[in-house]
C-alpha cells in the first residue's frame, strides 16, 4: 500500500457500476484525500 | 460526463496540480469507462462541456484495476465490492481504462 498516498483523489461512480460512497469506504484509509465523490445515472 | 461533474474535475486539477491528482472510475461497461478516462485524460471528446479542448492528462484508473486493489484492504473490498465484482467484467473495465491511460494520460501511480 501507499501509491496513492498524498494524492488528491476525484471518485467518478455510476450507479449500475460502482457507486462513489462504495468507492470512498474502500480508500478512506489509502493515505490520499478524497475530494469529492459523485454517482453518475444515465437514465 | 456530467458537466457539472467535469467542471469540479476542472477544479481540482487546478486548485491541486494536475500532477496530484487521480481520478478513479466506477463505471459499469468499457464503453462508458473509456468516454470517461478520455474526457479527464484528453478532455471532452463530445466538446459539450467544461473539459472540451482540455487535456488534463491526469491519471485515470477503474476502481477494478489491480493498482487500486493493491491498495485497498481486502475485508473492505469484499465488502464493498464483492457483489459488483461478480457482476461486472472487471478484466474488461480494467483494460479499457488503461488503454486510454495509456495514450493520453502524462501522470500515473
Amino acid at each position: 500500500m501507499g501509491k496513492l498516498s498524498g494524492k488528491k483523489l476525484l471518485l467518478l461512480g455510476e450507479r449500475d457500476g460502482v457507486a462513489g460512497p462504495a468507492m470512498e469506504e474502500c480508500l478512506k484509509d489509502s493515505g490520499a484525500e478524497i475530494v469529492f465523490s459523485v454517482t453518475e445515472c444515465f437514465v | 460526463m456530467d458537466l457539472q461533474n467535469q467542471q469540479r474535475v476542472k477544479d481540482a486539477a487546478e486548485k491541486y496540480g494536475a500532477e496530484n491528482v487521480v481520478v478513479i472510475l466506477g463505471s459499469s461497461d468499457a464503453e462508458g469507462a473509456e468516454i470517461y478516462a478520455e474526457t479527464v485524460a484528453n478532455g471532452d471528446p463530445t466538446f459539450a462541456g467544461p473539459l472540451a479542448g482540455a487535456p488534463l492528462g491526469l491519471a485515470v484508473y477503474h476502481v477494478f484495476e489491480q493498482d487500486i486493489r493493491d491498495e485497498i484492504d481486502p475485508a473492505v473490498w469484499e465488502e464493498q465490492l464483492g457483489m459488483m465484482e461478480m457482476v461486472l467484467d472487471g478484466d474488461a473495465l480494467a483494460q479499457a481504462t488503461k488503454g486510454i491511460r495509456e495514450e493520453f494520460s502524462k501522470w500515473q501511480i
